[in-house]
Order: C-alpha cells, then structure tokens, then sequence
C-alpha cells in the first residue's frame, strides 16, 4: 500500500514536471509617435534679434515623428508667429521660419523634403513610408525697427501636428 | 551702453533637459459603436504620456472642415503623469456622428516647454 501511494505521488510530480509553452502576446497597433529630440533655444546675435539658428547662437529644435504604417499620416510643423511668453514688448515682432528633414531611417523618405508644401507659417509632409523622420524648424523673430528686446526670457512654441489620412 | 545691458540680458532663454519626450495616441482610425444610451454612439482611445513637461491633454472632436462637434467625455482636458497611459472613451450622439472626422489630442504645455503636440486619429 505504501508503495503504491509512492508510485502515484510520483506520478503526479512527474506531470506537473512537464515542459509548458508560455506564450508572449502582443499588439502592434498603427501609430504616430512626436518626440522632442532637441528643445530649441534662441540666441540673441543682435539687440533687435532672436534666431534659433547655430551661426546666431541658437539650437534649432529637433521633433522626430514615427509612424508605424505606411501613408497613414500627415505631418505638419508650425514655426511660432508669437511668443508664448515673454516680457511686454510695445513694438510689433516680425516672424521667419522654416523647417527640413534633417534625418531619416530610410533612404526613401528623401522625397519628404522635395515634396512638402508649405502654407504661411506651416509645412506639411506626406508621412508615406513607416519609420522616424526628423524635422529640424528654424525661427527668427526681428523686433520693431532696429529696436532691442526687453531684458528678459522669451518663450515660444513649435506646433508638431500629426493628422492621420 | 543700456541697449547692450537689454541684449545681454534677453540672451536668457529658455530650454529644457536633452531627454527626448513623446507624445502618442492610438489608434489611428477609431470606430465607433453602439454605447449603452440609446441614440449615442462611443470609441475608446488611447494616449501615452512621455512628456514630463505635459500634464494635460486636451481631446477635441472635428468635421473634415475642422468645425469642433460637440461629444461627452469623462474629461476634456484629461490629466495625466508622465509615462501614463490613459484610455479613454468618446461620446457622440447619432446625429453628428457621420460628421466626425478627427479626434485629436493637444498638449497643454507648460511654461517653458517649446514645443506643442497634437495627434489626430481619423474616423473612416
């Protein structure tokens, strides 16, 4: 009887020793992603002047758009036309901007720059291939007429938009 | 010699930690279905949060002309913390729902932060 009790103890260990596939499961959904790769940062090369741009003291700020699936997106980049903060100013401030693919994952998506379209402050590009793109915007803000801004810290804002097609 | 003291001083600008920060929705193209009230249609979405310079969200619902159109959320300016997922649910009533085009979430950011984001999942 012992042994019998034994054996089917045994037996019973011996099943659960059993190997057992565990499954990973996941789901890749299509996506945009909008990073900020840099912040940018005015320099200040002249009293009237505030530009992002490295030759003027500057860092050109960085967003970089993943998509996950082909022609599903649009990106469009808005370069500031105000500033989101800054001391009071009396004078008007006369806006520049700009923006480029800096850098991509595939050798394709150099068609963005060619074909993008640009609308007043705006560019948009036709996200048609999945992967990163990065967009690099340049701005430049002239104050009144030769006038020098206010001590102080100016903020303004890129608009990174990502509209599914 | 004041004018220089002004150019020195608004030199001061503002940036922010290197990190990269993102912002996401998903999916892409929602779908709505049938919602437990009568005469109400509703979609879930998702947004993740790796902006530690956000905490709120704000969710706005368009026509193909970007003309808002009214809907219900549990909230509409959705707090999150940074590195949150947040799913939530969009509620339209049948009337306007074959106007929807867009919902969109926009990044309400803080002092400081340079860069506003906005994602846009299309109704098909």
């Amino acid at each position: 009887m012992k042994n019998l009790l034994i054996t089917v103890a045994l037996l019973a260990s011996a099943t659960t020793a059993l190997a057992v596939d565990t499954p990973i499961t996941g789901n890749v959904q299509t996506r945009c992603l909008i990073t900020t790769d840099t912040n940018g940062v005015y320099g200040n090369p002249l009293p009237s002047k505030l530009s992002t741009l490295s030759a003027d003291g500057g860092v050109v700020p960085v967003v970089r758009y993943d998509v996950t699936l082909a022609d599903a997106y649009l990106a469009k980049i808005t370069t500031p036309t105000s500033f989101s903060s800054s001391p009071a100013l009396s004078d008007s401030v006369t806006w520049t901007g700009s923006t480029a693919v800096t850098k991509t994952t595939d050798a394709g998506m150099s068609v963005y720059e060619t074909a993008k379209v640009i609308y007043g402050s705006t560019t948009q590009f036709d996200l048609t291939i999945a992967g990163s793109t990065w967009f690099s915007s340049e701005s430049t803000a002239v104050y009144g007429v030769n006038k020098s801004f206010s001590g102080g810290s100016y903020t303004a804002l890129i608009l990174a938009e990502c509209i599914a097609k | 010699m004041l004018n220089s003291i002004k150019a020195i001083a608004s030199f001061v600008l503002i940036t922010l930690s290197g990190n990269a920060v993102a912002h996401e929705m998903t999916p892409t193209y929602p779908t709505f279905s049938k919602s437990f009230m009568a005469g109400i249609s509703v979609t879930t979405l998702n947004i993740f949060n790796k902006r530690k310079d956000v905490s709120y969200y704000e969710i706005g619902v368009f026509d193909d002309q970007w003309e808002p159109i009214p809907f219900v959320s549990e909230y509409t300016v959705i707090p999150m913390l940074y590195l949150d997922t947040v799913s939530f649910d969009v509620y339209v009533s049948n009337l306007s729902l074959g106007s929807v085009e867009y919902i969109c979430s926009v990044s309400q950011v803080q002092a400081g932060a340079t860069v506003s984001s906005k994602i846009c999942s299309r109704v098909k």
